[in-house]
């Protein structure tokens, strides 16, 4: 009773945050500046309202509408992870090269595991159960965030905080995702009614780091001009003459040692 | 259980990542200014060239052959404390120093559209790879002072030597101009050799 109670509830606040996410990008005019992430999130805001609709007007047809809905959120994702790769790699053309050759990597072991899996069993499904497959899919969307995260993090690209909102929180969210169909999948676990509050917390949480972020629009960075690119570079490579000259009499050292 | 174990390893990789990223995401403008540095001391080149020999010295056989024939074990004890702590000193310094080559060369390779994904793989391998072997060093270096540790620091300037020429064929390609500048001035240095 107190666990359904404390469902509904994060329910009411999760959709409350949405709503006010997606009314402060409307009244900001910043809608159409994170499309692919705003559209992700009226249509987890369209999903819950109409299964809370078909809940309350015809019970009857609720597990139906459900079920195919659950999907709609995941696949939705992956034009967020989409826009994060776009947006984020807009100015740096190398690292976005190497976005490229991953995601064709991603999108090559994907299809050789459907097709392996095709091969292997005589009656081919996706996925034995559909927690099987939500996890898949999340479980993709995770490899395909570990690669924008990884090149942000090594490059050290700096972005908006608009898009560090959306990178984290939905990184958060997807995470949790990952961890909670695996674990769920235990038979130990999947019982426990505390085991299923994690995505709806997690989301909740998401939900708070989105409204921080997204409190107002804030462009990226821009990318430096050629002039300072080459003006740092030159100092740069004043800097690694120094190093690397150092570095040529550390090697005598060594080829005496 | 072990069905789970592909997913929480991928999982702790990413919170490591995701962690790094946001760590760095409050220390961005603390890497710039590390960056813009040599500006400030532009006019200081000389002074690298009394610590170019420190290595050397520090490793080398010389002073502790003199110190271990004349001199009683006390003096030869405070010798090794100091000189321990000098070695340390000396490769953290070479550590900060590859890290700050590798800071300048990832600030500048990812606006390249030359960018080589082999290249780049390689370079970060050798970095980490330098790292971890350096890190080892000032582990061993503590545990039984330099002079025990002479030929294993030989194996981490080879990595040097490896990061060094990784780092020049990668600069040929993002910039050739100043990458010939490099190379002349390497070549006005090897009055040493």
């Amino acid at each position: 009773m107190a666990a359904s109670v404390f469902t509904q509830i994060l329910w009411w606040i999760g959709n409350a945050t949405e709503a006010f996410i997606l009314a402060r990008a409307v009244k900001g005019k910043f809608y159409g500046k994170y499309l692919a992430f705003y559209f992700y999130l009226s249509t987890v805001l369209f999903v819950e309202l109409l299964r809370f609709a078909t809940y309350t007007l015809q019970p009857s047809s609720h597990r139906v509408v459900y079920w195919y809905t659950e999907y709609v959120a995941a696949t939705v994702g992956y034009a967020v992870i989409l826009e994060i790769y776009r947006q984020v790699l807009k100015s740096s053309p190398g690292a976005a090269r190497i976005a490229r050759t991953f995601l064709l990597g991603v999108l090559a072991a994907v299809i050789l595991k459907v097709m392996m899996n095709a091969l292997s069993g005589p009656a081919w499904s996706p996925a034995a159960t559909s927690a099987e497959l939500e996890r898949n899919l999340r479980t993709v969307q995770l490899l395909l965030l570990f690669g924008v995260v990884a090149l942000l993090a090594y490059y050290r690209i700096s972005t908006s905080r608009n898009l560090k909102g959306i990178t984290f929180g939905y990184s958060f969210y997807v995470f949790a995702c990952v961890m909670s169909l695996a674990f769920g999948s235990l038979p130990d676990y999947a019982l426990r009614p505390g085991w299923r509050l994690v995505q709806p917390i997690a989301f909740l949480a998401a939900l708070f780091i989105w409204g921080g972020t997204l409190w107002s629009y804030q462009p990226s960075p821009e990318p430096e001009t050629t002039s300072e690119i080459e003006r740092d570079y030159k100092i740069l490579s004043e800097q690694t003459n120094r190093i690397l000259s150092r570095a040529r009499s550390y090697l005598k050292l060594g080829g005496e040692l | 259980m072990s069905q789970v174990l592909p997913y929480v390893g991928l999982g702790l990789l990413f919170l490591l990542v995701l962690g790094l990223w946001v760590r760095q995401s409050f220390v961005t403008r603390a890497g710039r200014a590390e960056l813009l540095m040599p500006r400030q001391h532009r006019s200081g080149v000389g002074r690298a060239a009394p610590h170019r020999d420190l290595g050397e010295r520090i490793f080398g056989p010389e002073d502790w052959d003199f110190v271990s024939r004349d001199t009683p074990s006390e003096i030869q004890r405070m010798f090794q404390r100091e000189r321990t702590v000098l070695a340390i000193s000396w490769l953290r310094r070479t550590r900060k120093r590859v890290s700050q080559v590798m800071r300048a060369h990832v600030a500048v390779a990812h606006q390249s559209k030359d960018l080589q994904l082999a290249t780049e793989i390689r370079l970060a391998l050798s970095y980490f790879l330098f790292l971890i072997l350096c890190n080892s060093l000032i582990g061993w270096v503590w545990l039984h002072g330099p002079v025990r540790t002479r030929r294993i620091v030989g194996q981490t300037l080879q990595w040097a030597a490896q990061l060094r020429r990784a780092f020049e064929q990668l600069m040929a390609r993002v910039d050739p101009a100043s990458c010939r500048v490099v190379g002349t001035n390497f070549k006005h240095g090897t009055v040493r050799n």
